[in-house]
């Protein structure tokens, strides 16, 4: 009878626990083509990281007595003009793609990311300065400015990275500032400020972990395209310098051989083509999976 | 009033500019969101502030707190006036003035578990160290009534009254004297209304903490509160003790608020007559001239679009801005 | 009298990832040609969920309805076909939301939202339609009805597009409103107008309504009868009077005890009911409310959960109902 004055019982929670990102997972292992393409993405890495093992070739060793050979036991997809081996090639060029799908988002994240956060942040008239800026960038057509940025800084494969990077971070820029933005109005932004918190807490503890969601999203998307990138930049001569191997510069020197080799651009398009496919998969299953508005 | 006077508003006004442009932003007008308002909130009281949607009462909570910066007034905590403090003054002060918001879901951040919550302001005061911090935050749960063993949880993983027992902790963990409770128990259900409420009692009872309580339910509002006051289009219209106001409504528009309440008793009901006003809320944009409330108004008579009624003292701690009273009238219009 | 609608043991429940969650379980009532009934109860006590089961507007998945009659107007509405129970809703049943901005179409004028029904259910022609659009918009108080008309949901103040609600709901003369917390999300002063409204219709239209809301003011101002919901089913019903000044249920009776009264004298302390609603999906044993029940005692667990008659018409699950709270309190 003294129950009045005791604080409220409280009710046990009987249900599984979840955590945000704990539920985001166990959304995506739902998705069957998420998965798959999340598998597809480690086995690439690991040959990739792995290849010494994988083949005993170097991508760059020349076996002049065995040139343009189709599928053999030695050589399980063939050689090329030079008599290199062409899964040898793949491999290491898988390497490149890898490197600049992910280096080129790192890039991304590094620029785009501050900036759209601070625009949106902030506000005002810096907002509107950076913003401004950003619709030029956005408005300058692409592979001229990868040219230029060639042109001007040289060939090595960073230089590779850093243009697709800076021709990509506007999209994350548009994109954080956008969800800062909206967040910004939010009651727990205002519930740290009343604590006193700075602007700059604000923007690092609750404004961007709470963007990171679609932003992640957008990450994943924007790999195949760096990766398509790359290869098409190779294609016209202008990515990665011979011999190191890349898939797009295996099919522009396939492309000559069509009709001695087509393995040499079958082979190199296809791992384009399932890479790309793999990420588009796995974004679009992440895209579900962070979505708020599906949990229940 | 004298010292034991927390927070003075005097002459407060927010004018919101509506701009239109894009690069050339012009003013094409000004949202009068609160249009001179004055009260003072005593130690250890409740000051209840009531109106409907629109009437203003939520951003004069933010002027307050200084989340928006009045475009006119001043707004004194324990002597200093907040408005001419810069960010990083305010910082100073801000752990002893705290905020209860109205949506205890959207209030937390999705991320943190209730533990980081209620240490959030610790952590930004610089006084999370140790073991202390720990038991701090377990005391804090305990007396908001959340067993320690939930530190670890989520907010979704929370009822919505639960989550308002974490907003009120995370309001509490600094020690304020004196919180904004912006509609804190509107978006929950009548049951639990009703434990919020009583804990809120308790902890004023406990710590002395006087809170500006914003809401547009009344009954909830003369539960809570030792004064009320009543606001209309951004400005007061009535303010008075608890007892005075809800017995002896002066303005119309109080009158016509009270009776307006549905009350939850059938036969009552059968026997009541609501005073039902006519047409609605005025847009604060464009707001009437005279008395605001004049076309509205049941009792509304000859000066009343014409002559701007004032806040003044009809009796003891009654005031009241309404031309049917003679203290109202403004000087330089004798009634 | 001869019921309008008979709601017998009507199941819906949702299947998600947290398992079977019982929104409604085995609930039954009856309305009346011409009756107001309110359904009151707290969110997720499964009110809203059983309104739209009668017009089978659940999102299917992850909800089904499982079983259940609801008979209207001489017909199962759970077994009509899905084109003739389009006819029936906005024809026969309208239905009035919280948020009158859901139920809008933001691109069509007000009055083409209206003149559509009644082309469509009254089969008139866009002239009389107008007409009576018109008419519709200055019965429910809309000043300057036929400019109103064309203006766009968005131009209207809340209170306005609820007014709108309504016409849009009186516009094929239906026999039965469901109005889901009509008044929730405005004003004490525009709840008060419309609140009359809704009543000097349902009487001059001879309409019956069911009253969804979990304010218990609006209940005592506007319905006749009272069905009272916690955790999906209805734990006490009955005359309003009868339920308002003699409750036979422990939760009714803390709900009354919990909400502070304008017409009383302030109470120094509120009487909460403590505790949280349960969990849908894992629910006790017997009374969904014993957790939370300041009557428990130990045959609570065991016992059937079948509305009791304990005053002429007036209905409780509470094993101990027939007691009421006097001898409640006593042991």
């Amino acid at each position: 009878m003294t129950e009045a004055a005791a604080p409220a019982p409280v009710a046990t929670v009987t249900r599984p626990r979840h955590t945000l990102w704990g539920d985001a997972w166990t959304r995506l292992r739902r998705n069957r083509l998420a998965i798959a393409g999340g598998s597809v993405i480690i086995v690439v890495a690991l040959a990739a990281i792995f290849s010494p093992l994988i083949t005993p070739y170097g991508f760059a060793d020349q076996d002049l007595n065995s040139i343009m050979l189709g599928p053999t036991l030695a050589h399980p997809l063939g050689t090329d003009e030079l008599g290199r081996d062409v899964l040898a090639r793949l491999l290491y060029g898988a390497r490149t793609s890898l490197a600049v799908g992910v280096f080129t988002q790192i890039i991304v994240v590094l620029i785009g990311l501050p900036l759209g956060a601070i625009a949106g942040a902030v506000g005002g008239r810096l907002d509107n300065m950076l913003m401004r800026f950003v619709d030029v960038m956005y408005a300058f057509p692409d592979i001229l400015l990868i040219i230029l940025l060639r042109a001007v800084f040289g060939g090595s494969i960073f230089m590779i990275f850093l243009a697709i990077g800076l021709v990509a971070w506007v999209n994350i820029a548009r994109l954080t500032r956008g969800q800062v933005m909206s967040l910004k109005g939010r009651d727990f932004i205002t519930a740290a400020r009343v604590m006193g918190g700075s602007q700059r807490y604000v923007m690092l503890r609750h404004l961007v972990p709470n963007s990171l969601g679609p932003i992640i999203v957008v990450l994943t998307f924007n790999v195949p395209r760096a990766i398509f990138a790359e290869a098409a930049l190779s294609y016209i001569g202008i990515g990665v310098r011979p011999p190191t191997p890349s898939w797009g510069a295996m099919i522009r020197d396939g492309y000559d051989l069509i009709f001695a080799n087509s393995n040499l651009v079958l082979f190199p398009a296809l791992s384009v083509g399932v890479l790309m496919l793999a990420f588009t998969f796995l974004g679009d299953g992440l895209r579900d999976a962070l979505d708020p508005r599906l949990r229940r | 009033m004298g010292e034991d006077v927390v927070v003075r508003v005097a002459g407060l006004a927010m004018h919101f500019p509506i701009t239109s442009g894009l690069f050339l932003q012009r003013k094409i007008g000004l949202v009068k969101a609160v249009d001179g308002v004055s009260f003072a909130v005593r130690k250890g009281e409740t000051l209840g502030l009531v109106g409907e949607s629109g009437c203003g009462k939520t951003t004069v909570g933010k002027c307050v707190l200084q989340l928006y910066r009045p475009t006119s007034g001043s707004v004194f905590f324990e002597g200093q006036d907040l408005c001419r403090m810069s960010e990083g003054q305010l910082r100073q002060v801000r752990p002893r003035m705290q905020l209860i918001f109205q949506d205890p879901g959207e209030s937390l951040d999705p991320r943190f578990t209730a533990a980081d919550i209620v240490g959030e302001p610790m952590w930004i005061q610089g006084k999370a160290q140790g073991p202390a911090y720990r038991e701090r935050i377990a005391e804090l749960l305990s007396i908001v009534g959340l067993a320690p063993y939930m530190a670890d949880r989520y907010p979704h993983e929370f009822s919505g009254g639960q989550r308002q027992r974490l907003g009120v902790a995370r309001a509490l963990a600094l020690e304020p004297t004196f919180i904004v409770c912006d509609e804190p128990v509107s978006a929950l259900d009548v049951s639990i209304q009703a434990q919020i409420i009583n804990l809120l009692d308790d902890l004023q009872q406990k710590y002395g903490i006087a809170y500006l309580f914003i809401a547009h339910d009344l009954s909830v509002v003369r539960h809570l509160s030792d004064r009320v006051a009543v606001m209309y289009l951004g400005k007061i219209a009535e303010i008075a003790g608890r007892d005075a106001l809800y017995q002896e409504p002066l303005h119309p528009y109080t009158q016509a608020l009270l009776s307006a309440v549905p009350i939850p008793d059938p036969a009552v009901e059968a026997k009541r007559v609501p005073i039902i006003l006519k047409g609605e809320v005025p847009s604060p944009i464009n707001p009437p001239s005279g008395c605001v409330f004049h076309p509205r108004c049941p009792k509304a008579f000859g000066p009343c679009p014409t002559v701007v009624p004032v806040l003044a003292d009809v009796s003891q701690d009654h005031q009241v801005s309404c031309l049917l009273y003679p203290p109202s009238w403004p000087p330089s219009a004798p009634p | 009298m001869a019921d309008l609608l008979q709601v017998r043991d009507l199941t819906t429940h949702f299947f998600t990832r947290d398992g079977e969650v019982g929104a409604v379980d085995g609930v039954s009532y009856s309305v009346a040609a011409g009756e107001t009934i309110a359904l009151v109860g707290e969110s997720g006590c499964g009110k809203t969920v059983s309104a739209l089961s009668i017009v089978r507007l659940i999102p299917e998945p992850p909800g089904r309805i499982l079983s259940g009659k609801v008979l209207f107007d001489g017909a199962d509405l759970l077994q009509l076909p899905a084109d003739e129970m389009r006819l029936v809703r906005g024809g026969k049943i309208a239905m009035i939301f919280q948020e009158p901005m859901t139920s809008l179409n933001p691109v069509l004028t007000v009055g083409r939202q209206i003149t559509e029904a009644l082309e469509l259910h009254q089969h008139m022609n866009r002239q009389d339609a107008f007409r009576e659009t018109v008419r519709l918009l200055k019965l429910v108080g809309i000043p300057n009805a036929d400019q109103r008309a064309r203006s766009y949901p968005h131009h209207l103040s809340g209170g306005m597009r609820q007014r709108v609600m309504i016409a849009m709901a009186i516009s094929c003369k239906p026999k039965l409103i469901i109005a889901d917390e009509p008044t929730t999300a405005l004003d004490v002063t525009i709840q008060a107008q419309l609140l009359e409204l809704m009543r000097s219709i349902a009487r001059d239209l001879g309409t019956a309504t069911i009253l969804i809301t979990h304010n218990l003011g609006v209940v005592a101002r506007y319905a006749r009868r009272v069905y009272v919901m916690y955790a999906g089913k209805i734990v006490e019903h009955g005359p309003a009077l009868a339920v308002y000044h003699d409750p036979r249920h422990p939760y009714t009776v803390g709900l009354l005890a919990s909400v502070p009264r304008l017409d009383e004298p302030r109470k120094t302390r509120l009487a909460p009911i403590e505790g949280q609603p349960p969990d849908l999906v894992s629910l006790p044993r017997g009374c969904a409310f014993q957790a939370r029940c300041s009557f428990y005692s130990g045959g609570c667990e065991g016992q059937a959960l079948d509305l009791l008659e304990v005053s002429p018409g007036h209905y409780s699950v509470c094993w101990q109902g027939r007691k009421g709270r006097e001898e409640w309190a006593k042991t």
